[in-house]
């Protein structure tokens, strides 16, 4: 039996179905961010201090209505410990980020995510795996050189493959943008 | 053994010795104090403050990264080419220094070693300026999309005329706002652009009109962090209420819509301009035409300086797709002189650059400008993706090659018509039949008062363009000049017909006519210009002068009811005219209303007491007066 029991963990963790805990809403209640019923579920890291992720508010917006209609749920993840709720309040006000907001402090949504930037996106299937991490689209070549309009759109490509169950077109594209490290 | 030790030392110098632990407070705070508070402090550019250490800390890898690269802090030009005033490049034992500092863990240290502090200035860095003038209108900049370029039309708002000695910018939103640049407009000829009044117009570079060759030489700019620029002594520029500001604004959407409504503050001296700047522009735009997918296109001009003459500033400037920017000068012995060398050219952290101290150029200097663009799709700030065609323009999509020097001749003399000569001569040498170069050079003509010259000049600019209002105007003044009003009238007429509007050409319009002795058609072109701008001191000049001679003309022809008509309007616009005065009177006598000549008389005597035939005539008006008045007694 014991033998058993490793087993599955181990497997659990190799999938990505370790325990993620510590996130909670702006009232300060714990959340589960896998809770409740998603085809597929979208974590944008963002930091409200990087004017990198706030560039992207209207084409997070964009994919939110593109796909918010087929159960695919937005969620925005402050991964900054020392932001004030007030400050996320005012940001995600100003700047119109689409869906919910979480705050990661201890950063083991960022973990489990597998991301380092903001903002980078994390794609995971209805049954909590990571399909897709990394940029938004390739519009940011590096800080201070970017595109007008981006060539490839890679979170867009990502949520469309996971809601028709086609493979992935790649699991992961570095973002360009701010440092989560920083903000351990 | 004693070989090794200054070894050791040296690199003790380049490198902190294995162990020593880099801290925040005494390593770090001499860099972030200098070179990165500047702009990333509340209220300025940079989209974070820098100042504390849990401000640095929340930033450090990305600070170990963005120096690496040299991204920040932004700093174009390569050391070894001219040497600038607020240089902003870390050297690199500073980059090593702070990626060490991250690398050991970003200790705190103790504040005690901190560097000291600089005091920063909120709001006007040199205080309050004597004048601000706003932009009437924000202007609303859209959450997200390409950069945009906006050109804010700020009239001077003075009673007299003021010497600026520095301006100051505040951008109203220092994170919306990549750069400014001001040109001063004197013949208010930009506004013309603005749909309304106040609204302003987009575009990202543009071209002011001048009716007198009185060119403003000053780099007047702003870039985040920038400190302003004070004129030398003798460097000040002349602020008339005559004139407007434009204000070129360069901004970058931040995701969020942002109201950017900008302010430019004037600080005055006591102290006029004295000496004659000038900007000398080298440029090959007429050879900009890269094909896609090019990666390495080149672009060059060379110009001969014809003086001597000392270079205080230059102004690199081209698009998205430069990317190496040089320019350097070669003196008569064969020696080369670096002015810049801009080897990853960024549009966006664009900037006048100031030497700190001046570069002598002696006469027959050859400075060159050579350009690289990389219109290839590996050159990811290409606006086109596939790239295609680009050719020169004002557009952002368009591409440009200027390189802008700011020159003071040595002698101290006012030696900018000599300059342009020779810029416009060898613009024509680059493009022949061009334009603007034989306009220029006839107009430079036409002010030293060549005027056959400058005929042969301005037809040519006609022919090139046949419908171009100011150089219809223009040649048709140096007809005038050259004794031709018939044919200068001409022109003038097609200079209206392009533009009903354009006064200045109606004026002289009116003038080519008196000239030939037309004065109804002449007066007709005044009162014209009067409807146009009332206060007009020539005009109204020049329509009294013309209804006066047209009355003479009258009064030659014995038809003294138009003859006293016109000397009535005439006095409209001369009442202290004491022999104006007295032709009424005697023209109105001669048609025997001599009780309407009397007070004409008079009026001319109270005037100019000597004037005998007033006097004379005066005598027998009211002698006929009495007459008459016996003659009615009697009867």
């Amino acid at each position: 039996m014991h033998g058993l029991r490793f087993l599955l963990l181990w497997a659990a963790a190799a999938w990505g179905f370790g325990a993620v805990s510590g996130i909670v809403d702006l009232e300060g209640k714990a959340v589960d961010p896998f809770g409740g019923a998603a085809k597929v579920r979208i974590f944008i890291f963002l930091r409200s201090d990087c004017p990198v992720s706030n560039r992207y508010a209207l084409e997070l917006k964009r994919l939110s209505d593109e796909f918010g209609p087929r159960s695919a749920v937005f969620s925005m993840v402050y991964a900054d410990p020392h932001e004030t709720n007030k400050n996320i309040r005012q940001h995600m006000e100003q700047y119109r980020f689409p869906g919910a907001v979480i705050r990661d402090p201890v950063h083991s949504l960022v973990r489990r995510a597998r991301v380092t930037i903001t903002p980078e996106a994390a794609v995971f299937s209805a049954a909590g795996k990571l399909v897709y991490h990394g940029r938004i689209d390739n519009r940011f070549v590096e800080l201070g050189k970017a595109m007008s309009t981006p060539t490839r759109r890679d979170l867009e490509d990502a949520i469309a493959a996971a809601l028709d169950g086609r493979p992935q077109p790649e699991a992961y594209a570095p973002a360009v943008g701010c440092y989560l490290a920083d903000v351990e | 053994m004693r070989r090794v030790v200054p070894f050791v030392a040296l690199v003790a110098a380049t490198w902190p010795a294995q162990g020593a632990v880099v801290t925040f407070y005494k390593d770090i705070t001499p860099i972030v104090y200098l070179s990165c508070a500047p702009c990333h402090r509340p209220g300025e550019a940079g989209p974070f403050p820098l100042l504390t250490y849990e401000d640095v800390k929340k930033h450090a890898q990305q600070i170990v990264s963005v120096t690496k690269r040299r991204y920040m802090p932004p700093w174009l030009p390569e050391p070894g080419s001219g040497n600038f005033h607020d240089a902003r490049r870390l050297t690199d034992e500073q980059i090593r220094t702070i990626e060490q500092w991250v690398t050991q863990g970003a200790q705190a240290g103790s504040p005690a070693e901190a560097a000291h502090r600089p005091e920063f200035t909120r709001g006007w860095q040199l205080g309050t300026p004597d004048l601000v003038l706003q932009a009437q209108a924000a202007y609303r900049l859209r959450a997200d999309g390409a950069d945009e370029y906006w050109n804010f039309v700020l009239p001077m708002k003075l009673a007299g005329a003021r010497w600026v000695k520095a301006i100051e910018i505040r951008p109203g939103n220092a994170r919306a706002v990549h750069h400014a640049n001001v040109l001063i407009d004197r013949t208010r000829s930009a506004r013309t652009q603005e749909k309304t009044l106040g609204a302003g117009f987009p575009g990202m570079d543009l071209s002011i009109e001048a009716d007198t060759f009185d060119p403003d030489s000053h780099f007047l700019f702003w870039k985040p962090g920038g400190i302003p620029w004070e004129e030398p002594d003798g460097m000040a520029w002349r602020a008339d209420s005559t004139i407007d500001l434009v204000l070129n604004v360069h901004m970058q959407p931040t995701g969020k819509p942002e109201l950017v409504q900008p302010s430019i503050g004037l600080y005055f001296t006591g102290h006029p301009g004295t000496k004659f700047p000038m900007l000398v522009q080298l440029e090959r735009d007429g050879a900009l035409d890269i094909p896609a997918g090019d990666r390495d296109f080149k672009v060059s001009d060379d110009f001969t300086v014809p003086m001597d003459m000392d270079v205080l500033a230059v102004y690199p400037h081209a698009h998205y797709l430069g990317r190496l920017l040089e320019g350097y000068a070669t003196l008569p012995d064969g020696s080369r002189k670096g002015l810049i060398r801009i080897p990853d050219w960024d549009v966006n952290w664009q900037s006048v650059y100031r030497y700190t101290a001046p570069v002598f150029l002696p006469k027959g200097s050859v400075v060159s400008m050579r350009f690289h663009y990389d219109n290839s799709d590996a050159n990811p700030r290409n606006p086109n993706h596939p790239a295609k065609r680009v050719r020169g323009g004002n557009q952002a999509n368009d591409e440009m090659g200027h390189l802008w020097l700011q020159v003071l001749p040595r002698d101290g003399e006012d030696r900018r018509m000599e300059l342009q000569e020779a810029l416009m001569r060898h613009r024509l040498d680059k493009y022949p039949g061009d334009f603007s170069a034989q306009f220029n050079l006839g107009a430079l003509q036409l002010a030293r008062g060549n005027a056959a010259d400058a005929v042969r000049y301005l037809r040519a600019a006609v022919e090139a363009r046949p419908d171009q209002p100011v150089a219809l105007n223009t040649l048709g003044a140096a007809l005038l000049s050259a004794g031709n009003a018939k044919d200068a009238a001409s022109l003038f007429e097609l200079a209206l017909q392009s533009n009903p509007l354009y006064t200045n050409a109606r004026y002289n319009l009116a003038n080519a006519l008196a000239e030939q002795q037309h004065w109804e058609q002449a007066a007709a072109q005044f009162r014209a210009v009067l409807t146009e701008d009332p206060d007009d001191p020539g005009a109204r000049q020049h329509l009294g002068e013309v209804l006066r001679l047209w009355g003479d003309e009258m009064a030659a022809a014995h038809r003294l009811e138009d003859t006293v008509s016109h000397y009535r309007e005439s006095l409209g616009f001369r009442q202290d005219d004491a022999r104006l005065h007295s032709d009424l009177g005697t023209a109105l006598a001669k048609l025997g209303r001599f009780r309407e000549a009397v007070p004409e008389f008079e009026t001319a005597l109270r005037l100019d007491p000597h004037l005998d035939a007033a006097k004379h005539n005066l005598q027998a008006a009211r002698a006929r007066l009495e007459q008459a008045g016996e003659r009615e007694a009697i009867r």
